[in-house]
């Protein structure tokens, strides 16, 4: 009984928050490592990217309250995020033609690239801003829980509860629908192989016919998909505003990092990773320990490892971990 | 138009702004902006020397600019024997601990045979470790912020002039820098950006959180001042005198006196540290930079240790900015960690050093300054834009509110625009490399 | 510092930010196509008194004439530094070719870009960087027959008919192989375009005596279908043995023309290129 009430403990306080924040994490972290992989730099705007389409998401979904439309026990969100998806394409599409376009055109190197995803950075952030404000904004609605921890306790006389949020759920059915369908189209489809061929060795994919341009425009394609979805799936699941996107920034390129810059497989890993040494480093283990300690003996203090202020410090050092005994991240930063 | 030509008015274009300000709106302003964009033009140089002269790409300038922050109440905050007494040497203690575990893994890692034993040695020992750091530091820790938490709670400073906080600040700059660089730089590629952007945040996590060192969130006001104070200066019969005579009141003249003060000092560090950095772009060793900078495999070819001199230009920089970053603070008198964004203090410096001309150090000042000038500006001049397009709405419109609510955000919309507008048309920058 | 301000990355290399590997280095002469116009007679495929060289910079190549027919193996040898890949790059459209033409299937294809080169017929396998080494060797034929919209399959069994390793490996990353399988899997993308002339640009480079004859004997295959097969060689002496034409180049020029067996036998040629 005791175990089982550490085993409830552990998920409910650190398996399944890890899980829903691995998700979001890697379906972050993904869209970095196309960009990577494809366009050859890390792209600073990726946090305003994932907060643009959430905020058209969230826009939308607003609209659709208030006209009635709603999705049962699912959020509205779900519904609105196609549009969310469509909304953050023509801006990356946009971006693309008007400022990314020239520097491929000037075979300018990654390294300049990057200072223009600051740019973009800039203007995304001040366009989010602008738009939505700077605040918290609550799109959330639908069933909030679904399992909640007193119907948990009720069902299994255990003396912890465990509590599944409908978002938790949807942020893992979501990232698992997304990641299948992006490793089909990429291992799968013509348009898919071509991308990764394009990222493993350029010159020949030009020789082999490839049109860089369509490899780059499905890249900005699927990446915005990505971002919108981690973007909203976040919102949903903590709260939507537009700094903490920035701020995600760090875990997200912590994740394609750790995971081998370039490998989609591994920003999923990475996600994981850095999801899971967060949660649990800077978790107290009070609870859990004290139903598996023998009686009497149930520890003193929190036995929180790190204050959770310190979850970004939590990543990097994750990540430097993972640097010095793997340089190339654990999925061996290959190509796409 | 010869390039000093051109260079004096681009420098003379800047001070006409700032002149302009002064008269529009109020010397006082236009005196601030100076400041900060003297200090903007210390940050500039620092970035510039590592991007500029080596090409290496920092993004943690904030957390080297709040290090220079912390290292002003460090030094300047009155010695608090009380708070050293209750726990103060006990943290020292538990520090050095912490670090004693850390050399202590590098040398398990460095001395035993690959394996599984060396991976649970090392394991062992970081355990061991933190648990010993974790015992050691948090009754102490307690112990300090007991004291007084509501004015104090922290271990105080030294009680030294606030103008020593100054090269404090850069060296414990210099200090973080080492340690990054020793790590990210001797890794197989280098790993500086994601390294730096990562350390700045842990940084300030470390400021916001630990209150024993410098009173985390709930900050540190009324810093010493190295300029007097503007009532003392009011109640001087002396300065009043000479306030009327020049046909100012007091309170003007007490407050430009003291800004004008700050921008003297500031004037005085940007001017030597500037004078260094040109010396530095001359001397051998900043042609050797640049040598490494333009052909590495070259450079590497003919014997130059190539990681070394990386690490030292990376280190030089970072000080510049901790010593920018105390000047900050101790113009600001206070320090509050819960102000430091990364888009304010690395990306905005960024925009600075590119605007200018990567590689020239009168390019970053005139950029630093310029941007500066621009940051402050662009949300009365939005303000004032959204007013103009909003006018013919009708009075109330939810429309009309929500823009002229968001014109303050039209700042980073702009700062945008700029960098890319010079980034595409002329990407050297303004005064380029020559 | 590069004269290209955009190309000036200030050597950084940091890996946490920039991508570099599989980067374009390619400088193709023309970033866009011009006309093509039709011409009669002549060789099949034909780089006719080429005089060029990259970019901006002086000529590399002089009046060099090169040519092949179907059913043909043309060789081009010389010295080292001797223009040998270049000549072959000023037919694939790499190099500016500033007099002379380059002349296919009686069109002047001159101004066209290699992406073109390669939709008008062209197969071209560089001499390193030519597989995708992180997709199958089965993905890396697919690649090869992208600008293709029919049925791939025909082609992909006759690669494999020819390269049977290949069939073996098919579901293994192509990076894995050995240097004689990866130049295998290079020449079988190629030739998934269903090329009318094939160029290979030193194929045997960095493999072993006995994995050489194996790939000379490969491409004796290839050619006995009546692809015209244009090849840069280092080995000289064996590359001549297969050849129905020789081109030694110097410095640039066309030093001495002839059959394989002519050249071989030629004692000038033998005394300053074939050590005797």
């Amino acid at each position: 009984m005791e175990i089982l009430n550490a085993l409830v403990a552990l998920s409910n306080f650190v398996l399944i928050p890890a899980i829903a924040y691995g998700s979001q994490l890697a379906l972050g972290a993904l869209g970095v490592t196309l960009i990577y992989g494809i366009l050859r730099f890390s792209n600073f705007a990726h946090g305003d990217t994932m907060a643009f389409g959430a905020m058209i998401t969230v826009l939308v979904t607003w609209w659709m309250q208030s006209h009635g439309i709603h999705l049962g026990p699912l959020p509205t969100a779900l519904l609105a995020l196609p549009f969310g998806i469509l909304g953050c394409m023509a801006l990356v599409l946009v971006t693309d033609r008007a400022v990314y376009r020239f520097y491929r055109e000037q075979k300018a190197k990654p390294v300049i690239l990057v200072i223009v995803s600051m740019g973009v950075m800039f203007i995304m952030n001040g366009l989010v801003r602008f738009i939505i404000g700077p605040n918290d904004q609550n799109f959330a609605d639908g069933t909030r829980f679904l399992i909640s921890a007193r119907d948990f306790k009720k069902m299994t006389g255990l003396d912890e509860g465990l509590a599944i949020k409908t978002t938790q759920a949807l942020t893992v059915v979501v990232a698992v629908i997304c990641v299948a369908l992006l490793f089909w189209f990429l291992n799968r489809t013509r348009t898919g192989k071509s991308m990764r061929a394009y990222s493993d060795n350029e010159d020949l994919a030009l020789l082999s016919g490839i049109n860089p341009e369509r490899v780059v425009m499905y890249t900005w394609l699927i990446v915005a998909a990505l971002a919108t979805t981690a973007g909203v799936l976040y919102g949903l699941d903590k709260s939507f505003k537009p700094f903490v996107y920035f701020q995600l920034l760090l875990p997200i390129f912590a994740s394609a990092i750790v995971g081998g810059l370039g490998s989609p497989l591994g920003a999923i890993a990475g996600g994981f990773v850095i999801a899971f040494s967060e949660v649990t480093v800077t978790y107290a283990w009070k609870k859990v320990l004290g139903y598996l300690a023998p009686e009497g003996m149930s520890p003193d203090g929190l036995l929180q490892l790190l204050s959770t202020d310190y979850k970004f410090a939590v990543s990097f050092v994750i990540l430097l971990i993972v640097l010095l005994f793997k340089p190339t991240g654990l999925f061996k930063g290959k190509a796409v | 138009m010869t390039e000093t030509v051109k260079n004096t008015a681009l420098f003379l274009g800047v001070a006409v702004l700032v002149v302009i300000t002064g008269f529009m709106q109020s010397w006082n302003s236009a005196i601030l902006i100076v400041n900060m964009g003297l200090i903007s033009a210390i940050m500039a140089i620092g970035v510039n020397l590592q991007w500029g002269f080596a090409g290496l790409f920092n993004v943690g300038v904030m957390g080297f600019v709040a290090l220079g922050g912390l290292a002003v109440v460090l030094v300047a905050e009155p010695l608090s024997p009380e708070a050293w007494s209750a726990g103060g040497f006990g943290i020292v203690l538990a520090l050095l601990l912490g670090a004693a575990t850390v050399v202590a893994a590098v040398l398990v890692s460095r001395h035993m045979p690959k394996g599984r034993g060396r991976n649970l040695a090392m394991l062992a020992v970081l355990v061991l470790g933190f648990v010993l750091y974790r015992a050691v530091f948090d009754p102490n820790v307690m112990a300090v912020e007991a004291i007084n938490p509501a004015a104090a709670g922290n271990i105080g400073g030294l009680g030294l002039p606030v103008l020593l906080a100054w090269p404090a600040g850069g060296l414990l700059a210099a200090g973080a820098a080492w340690l990054i660089g020793k790590t990210a730089l001797g890794l197989r590629s280098d790993y500086l950006a994601i390294a730096t952007l990562g350390i700045a945040e842990i940084i300030i996590a470390v400021m916001k959180n630990e209150d024993w060192l410098a009173r985390g969130v709930k900050n540190v006001i009324g810093l010493p001042r190295p300029v007097p104070y503007e009532i003392d200066l009011q109640n001087d019969a002396g300065f009043v005198e000479s306030a009327a005579s020049l046909g100012i009141d007091p309170v003007t003249a007490s407050t430009l006196y003291v800004k004008l003060g700050y921008s003297v000092l500031f004037m005085v560090v940007l001017l030597v540290l500037l004078w260094m950095a040109q010396m530095a772009l001359k001397s051998p060793w900043g042609r050797m930079m640049r040598a490494i900078r333009d052909n590495e495999v070259a450079a590497e070819a003919m014997g130059k240790d190539v990681t070394r001199r990386h690490l030292q230009i990376f280190v030089l920089g970072s000080a510049v900015c901790g010593i920018a970053g105390a000047m900050m603070t101790t113009l600001d008198g206070q320090l509050t960690p819960g102000t430091y964004q990364p888009l304010r203090f690395t990306f905005l410096i960024w925009v600075m050093v590119i605007v200018g001309g990567s590689g020239n150090n009168f390019g970053a000042v005139l950029g630093a300054m310029l941007i500066w000038f621009l940051w402050v500006q662009v949300e009365p001049l939005g303000l004032f834009l959204m007013q103009v397009i909003t006018s013919g709405m009708a009075e109330g419109s939810a429309l009309k509110s929500h823009l002229i609510d968001s014109a303050a955000h039209m700042r980073l919309l702009t700062m945008g625009i700029i960098l890319l507008l010079v980034l595409r048309f002329s990407p050297r920058g303004l005064i380029p490399e020559k | 510092m590069s004269d290209n301000p955009y190309q000036d990355g200030r050597g950084n290399k940091d890996a946490s930010i920039t991508n570099t590997k599989g980067m374009g280095t390619m400088t193709p002469a023309h970033r866009k196509s011009g006309p093509t116009t039709k011409v009669d007679g002549g060789p099949f495929l034909i780089g006719d008194t080429m005089t060029g060289g990259y970019g901006k910079g002086p000529d590399i190549l002089h009046e060099c004439t090169i040519a092949v027919n179907p059913g043909e193996i043309a060789v081009i040898v010389g010295p080292n530094g001797a223009g040998k890949s270049t000549a072959m790059k000023a037919v694939f459209g790499m190099l500016d070719v500033r007099s002379g033409s380059v002349r296919l299937d009686g069109e002047d294809i001159t101004k066209l870009t290699p992406q073109d080169r390669v939709v008008k017929g062209m197969g071209f396998v560089p001499q390193t960087n030519n597989i995708f080494t992180s997709m199958t060797v089965e993905e890396n034929l697919e690649m090869g027959a992208f600008i293709r919209r029919d049925d791939i399959r025909e082609t992909m069994e006759q690669v494999y008919d020819l390269f049977p390793i290949l069939r073996e490996k098919r579901y293994q990353a192509a990076g894995e192989l050995s240097g004689g399988q990866r130049q295998q899997v290079a020449v079988g993308r190629a030739l998934m375009t269903k090329p009318k002339v094939l160029m290979l640009d030193e194929p045997t480079a960095g493999v072993s005596p006995i994995v050489m004859d194996e790939l000379f004997d490969r491409i004796i295959e290839v050619s006995r279908t009546g692809l015209p097969i244009l090849m840069v060689e280092q080995n000289a002496k064996q590359a001549l043995a297969i050849a129905d034409k020789g081109y030694v180049l110097v410095q640039g020029r066309n030093a001495f023309t002839g059959t394989g067996k002519e050249l071989l036998e030629d004692p000038e040629v033998r005394k300053s290129f074939l050590g005797g």
